[in-house]
């Protein structure tokens, strides 16, 4: 399987763009085929909140689209990929909620089927592409880099539905990183929250949530970070500022990179077709080590 | 059917029946049936004189079949049946009529209706009466000897009693020494006990137990036969040392160079390729470990031979086969502990300092893997604060949903072995609802809340963490004081999760026991016959049958010998009376009936150059599926035949006349 | 404060126990494992999932809708993964959240900014220029990307929802 529909939810396309360079200019260079699926919107994730129906419509309509197409969906952020496989799994077992999902598609012409292979980055370039084909294509190795895989809680939970990583842990996620020459390893509460979803109700709290997970990621030695999550990056990426103002530690500062702007870097492109320079926190730390300037 | 005649009883059964319907009124209908020479109404039918009126009237009138309107058979068949006998009757010319919870208890809001349906019951069993034949039942001697799988305290106590009452015992126990689990334990609760003080005095009197025979280092691989009569094979295991020379002195293992993992200390350390269970063991007989042995595995060494001062090493041992003839079986498995991996957020198996209750207790006792220190196994050094997790993987839908049942008592021990081991550590005992039963369970519970530097905190953590230094750190919610409670732990100990054997599958399929939801084996009835099983001559002792403590364990195997003495002593075993017949002129062989048997009882064989199907009366349980099966009619049940049953149908289906 | 039983009202949790099908919030033992996990709660103490849970049950959650803090929960779902009775407490308030739309309370601005914005848009949020390392500000069209279509392109689909969202309008 090589040819996948790019789903890329809101928030890549409205303002992660570096995810979206990237993985365009890196995904077809390990034989993946991405076909643009731009009808598809927002999969509805964050508003269960208000109304539950609504945002199984929401990523049912895209799962019925895709289904007409004929292709898998690749879905590059950790949430748009639970939902699409938590909307299968809900329609699956709710014959009331099917139907009357089934009524509002009809509505508009679309015929419900969920019946479409939904997939998540890492599993694409574990399962997909596989850690073999990436060695082989590795020339610039990460070597002595040691990079803490930040999972997100999306990537590992709820295990009642197909998870990118089925066993808790980012085992996929951390091979894949050892493939491309880095250093991995343990720190606590690897599998932690970064704290985006609190950011409507009180961004503070948000902000020192994600400061644990980069204070630990700090005292155990990690040089940089590294995500699959367009939301994730915002709070470890983006907010860095916010995060050390918030809880008045300067010390709470670390690169962080889309794991697609890693592997491009590793087989060889150069950050402006990763959208390196996109990243707000000090990714040039790494860069100087690879010996590659931010600006080529 | 020449000369059937049929004496009819209804019974008031106080105001049971009568309070609804008009027994005398049934009587009346019933004396004009086909075939009735009497029919009465009587207060209690199965009292004294009750019975007596049914003695007279056979013998008066000369019935030969009685009809009986009362109460379930379940309640009294037995008592009329014994009053049949006493008349000179065949028990099954016996019918019983149930008009009291199929009729009466049911129905007394429609008294007519309940009379009429009363009436056509009647009607019906008089029509079946006709039918109704002599039967007998058949006995078969029982082999007076049982075998006793397991070799844990609950098979040793089984095979005491079973020995005691002068029946052979063949104890087929799995490890290389009996003694189980307690031989794991440094003490028991709640007195404190030294667990192996109490338990090899027992394990020697099996040894030197004229009636019990050990085979240690042995599995049942095979089981055929019936209750009373099994054929067992049992796999004697290759030990690689001649246990008839060996004196078990011991000098092999103290000279063998090869490292094995230590099963017995729960991976805490090791052992050699050549070793005892541990140092009590009995049979105090070495095994070596082929996959450990560095002549088994490079053609080197043979040390143990060379020291052995009586030649007793055989590299060259064969896996060998005893057959055995025993009347009945007591399965006396035991437990395991649920493999706490699974549950990842708790880092077992990942970070060092998390160990489980089991290994607690070898590092606690004196003769384990640290002499009876209580280490991080980290680095070796004492912990000062241990936090004790209880419901490890126990009330869990996601891992083990049912309740451990010693977890809290054993926790309470452990807070004794760090306090004793480690008098100044601090121990916090995360709890969810702590469950201490037991005869000496609450004041053993009172003095441990009292003990200084002890905390009980009610909350489950959720994650487990390691810092650098090997400690472990974590939140737990305390819900007594409202509070996140951020913890280090130098060490943590998982009270966890018991489940049933992992691999007794095959042997629960030889022995055609069923297992409940929890993998455990089956019982015949949870409260009332906890220590039997569906299949004849199978009996459960010990935690086989569920999780439960020591005294538990005793008692509960101590009835299962019991029962399988009552068994054997009674030295016959007799066919049930519902047996599946074969009317071998219909029978074309199909083999149908023997693919529905649950209990193998049916098998085809050749006769006069045809198949027909044979039943073997001892192991026939009396269920009808193959009658119900049998596509020619052939295979018909005793009390159950197609005529009997039709008649009865088409009495009800013409309606009371 | 005491508890007059005759408030308990258990409506809200057959409500909410039909909501959360296949998970059972009515099975919970208060473990608290739930709020020993919980990502919120490292940082707000005052949002306790097994205290929720329990306030479910009991229907009295008047005074947990009017602090809002069921909007809190980072929905990181620790608590589902570990719950040893199904209850799954992420499941819970997110029926409680429902729930409360429903009633008319209102959520925090910016969801009600999201779901107007994916009526009108598509996306919770409009395409923004973004600041880089170089201090330059770039958008789609400058950094070479396929333009962005409006997803909702027939009306029929703006309506169902403006049906199902509009009521935090």
């Amino acid at each position: 399987m090589s040819k996948f529909l790019l789903f890329l939810g809101c928030t890549i396309p409205t303002k992660q763009y570096a995810y979206e360079i990237s993985a365009r200019n890196v995904l077809p260079r390990l034989g993946i085929e991405l076909v643009d699926f731009p009808e598809a919107g927002c999969c509805g994730f964050p508003l269960k909140g208000i109304n539950k129906k609504g945002w199984v419509y929401m990523s049912a309509r895209i799962l019925s689209i895709a289904a007409k197409k004929g292709l898998p969906i690749l879905a590059l952020c950790n949430g748009c990929d639970t939902s699409l496989r938590k909307i299968k799994d809900i329609l699956k077992h709710d014959e009331v909620l099917r139907n009357e999902i089934a009524e509002l598609l009809s509505r508009e012409g679309i015929k419900l089927n969920f019946n479409v292979d939904v997939y998540h980055t890492i599993e694409v370039l574990h399962d997909f592409v596989g850690i073999e084909r990436i060695k082989a294509l590795v020339v610039r190795p990460l070597k002595g880099i040691k990079i803490a895989s930040y999972p997100g809680c999306h990537m590992l939970r709820p295990t009642d539905i197909p998870r990118p990583e089925p066993s808790g842990e980012p085992k996929k996620f951390d091979s894949i990183l050892s493939a491309l020459g880095a250093e991995v390893g343990y720190y606590p509460d690897k599998g932690g929250c970064c704290g985006a979803t609190m950011l409507p109700y009180s961004p503070k709290h948000a902000f020192k949530l994600t400061a644990i997970k980069i204070k630990n990621m700090k005292d155990f030695g990690f040089q940089a970070t590294t995500t699959s999550c367009p939301y994730c990056m915002e709070m470890l990426d983006s907010k860095q500022d916010a995060i050390r103002a918030e809880v008045g530690d300067d010390t709470l500062s670390i690169p962080v990179f889309y794991i697609t702007q890693l592997v491009g870097l590793a087989i060889g492109l150069k950050p402006k077709e990763l959208g390196l320079n996109l990243n707000l926190s000090p990714v040039e730390e790494v860069l100087e080590r690879l010996g590659v300037s931010i600006y080529e | 059917m020449s000369d059937v005649r049929v004496g009819v009883y209804i019974c008031h059964c106080g105001k049971n029946i009568a309070g609804v319907i008009n027994p005398a009124k049934v009587a009346e209908f019933a004396s004009k049936l086909p075939n009735v020479v009497v029919a009465r109404d009587y207060m209690y039918m199965c009292s004294s004189p009750g019975q007596s009126l049914i003695e007279e009237d056979i013998k008066k009138y000369n019935l030969n079949r009685v009809i009986v309107a009362a109460c379930s058979p379940r309640m009294h068949e037995p008592t009329f049946q014994a009053v049949l006998k006493r008349a000179g009757l065949n028990p099954w010319l016996l019918q019983m009529v149930n008009i009291r919870e199929h009729d009466t208890w049911v129905h007394e809001d429609t008294p007519d209706k309940a009379e009429e349906k009363a009436k056509e019951l009647v009607a019906a069993a008089v029509a079946r009466a006709t039918h109704l034949y002599e039967i007998t039942t058949e006995k078969a001697p029982v082999v007076k000897s049982a075998l006793v799988i397991g070799g844990g305290i609950a098979g040793i106590r089984a095979a005491l009693d079973l020995a005691n009452a002068g029946i052979k015992v063949y104890l087929v126990e799995k490890r290389q020494s009996i003694g189980g689990r307690m031989a794991q334990l440094d003490k028991t609760f709640p007195t404190l006990d030294c667990s192996k003080c109490i338990l090899t005095p027992l394990m020697v009197d099996v040894a030197r137990h004229p009636n019990i025979e050990i085979y240690a280092y042995s599995e049942v691989v095979d089981v055929s036969g019936s209750a009373g009569d099994f054929k067992v094979k049992i796999k004697l295991k290759p030990t690689y040392v001649d246990w008839s020379k060996c004196t078990g002195c011991g000098t092999c293992v103290e000279k063998c160079p090869g490292k094995a993992p230590n099963e017995f200390d729960e991976g805490l350390g090791f052992r050699k390729a050549i070793y005892f269970e541990f140092a009590q063991a009995v049979p105090r007989r070495p095994v070596i470990d082929p996959r450990y042995c560095l002549w088994f595995t490079k053609g080197i060494c043979r040390v143990c031979s060379k020291v052995c001062p009586v030649g007793a090493i055989d590299y060259e041992q064969k896996e060998r086969y005893v057959e055995l003839n025993v009347g009945a079986i007591v399965v006396a498995i035991g437990y395991e502990i649920y493999d706490m991996t699974k549950m990842v957020e708790y880092g077992y198996g990942k970070f060092k300092n998390v160990i489980t209750g089991l290994q607690l207790e070898r590092l606690s006792d004196a003769d384990g893997p640290t002499k009876g220190r209580i280490v991080r196994l980290s680095d070796g050094r004492e912990p000062k604060t241990v936090a004790i997790v209880l419901c490890a993987g126990s009330r869990d839908e996601k891992h083990v949903r049912y309740c451990c049942r010693f977890g809290c008592a054993a926790a309470l021990k452990h807070v004794y072995y760090v306090k004793h081991a480690v008098p100044d550590a601090k121990v916090l005992v995360l709890y969810t609802d702590v469950r201490a039963f037991g005869k000496g369970f609450e004041e053993f519970y009172q003095k441990v809340r009292s003990w200084d530097d002890v905390y009980f905190i009610r909350g489950r953590p959720a994650e487990i963490f390691e810092d650098k230094d090997g400690s472990l750190i974590f939140d737990v919610y305390d819900s007594n004081t409202n509070q996140l409670i951020n913890v280090r732990a130098d060490l943590v100990v998982l009270e966890s999760a018991v489940v049933p054997p992992k691999d007794w599958e095959p042997l629960r399929r030889l022995l055609k026991v069923s297992c409940d939801p929890g993998g455990f084996a089956l019982e015949l009835h949870p409260k009332l016959r906890p220590f039997e099983t569906t299949a004849d001559g199978i009996f459960l002792a010990g935690t086989i049958q569920g999780p439960k403590d020591i005294p538990d364990t005793v008692a509960h195997a101590a009835a299962a010998a019991a029962v399988a003495i009552g068994f054997l002593l009674k030295g016959y075993v007799e066919s049930v009376p519902y047996l599946a017949t074969v009317n071998e002129d219909l029978c074309s062989g199909c083999g149908l009936c023997v693919s529905v048997c649950p209990y193998d009882a049916i098998t085809i064989e050749e006769k006069e150059g045809r198949r027909v199907a044979k039943v073997n009366v001892i192991r026939c349980k009396g269920c009808g599926a193959c009658a119900a099966t049998c596509p020619s009619g052939a295979m018909q049940q005793h009390y159950f035949t197609d005529t009997q049953i039709l008649s009865e149908v088409s009495t009800l289906a013409g309606g009371a006349k | 404060m005491s508890l007059d039983v005759r408030l308990i009202d258990k409506k809200i949790l057959e409500d909410v126990i039909e909501l959360v099908k296949p998970h059972t919030p009515q099975y919970c033992y208060q473990c608290a494992k739930c709020t020993s996990a919980c990502s919120t709660s490292k940082v707000l103490p005052e949002y306790k999932p097994h205290l929720i849970v329990a306030l479910t049950r009991l229907g009295l959650i008047k005074e947990l809708l009017n602090s809002g803090i069921i909007w809190a929960c980072s929905e990181c779902w620790k608590c589902a993964e570990y719950c040893p009775q199904n209850v799954a407490p992420v499941e819970v308030v997110i029926a409680l959240k429902n729930l409360a739309i429903a009633m008319g309370y209102k959520p925090p601005e910016d969801l009600k900014v999201m779901a107007k914005n994916v009526i009108e848009l598509g996306y919770i949020s409009p395409p923004i220029e973004v600041l880089s390392k170089e201090f330059e500000m770039y958008s789609r069209t400058t950094l070479e990307l396929p333009p962005l279509i409006k997803p909702y392109i027939n009306t029929e689909a703006v309506n169902n929802l403006r049906k199902l969202f509009g009521g935090v309008l």
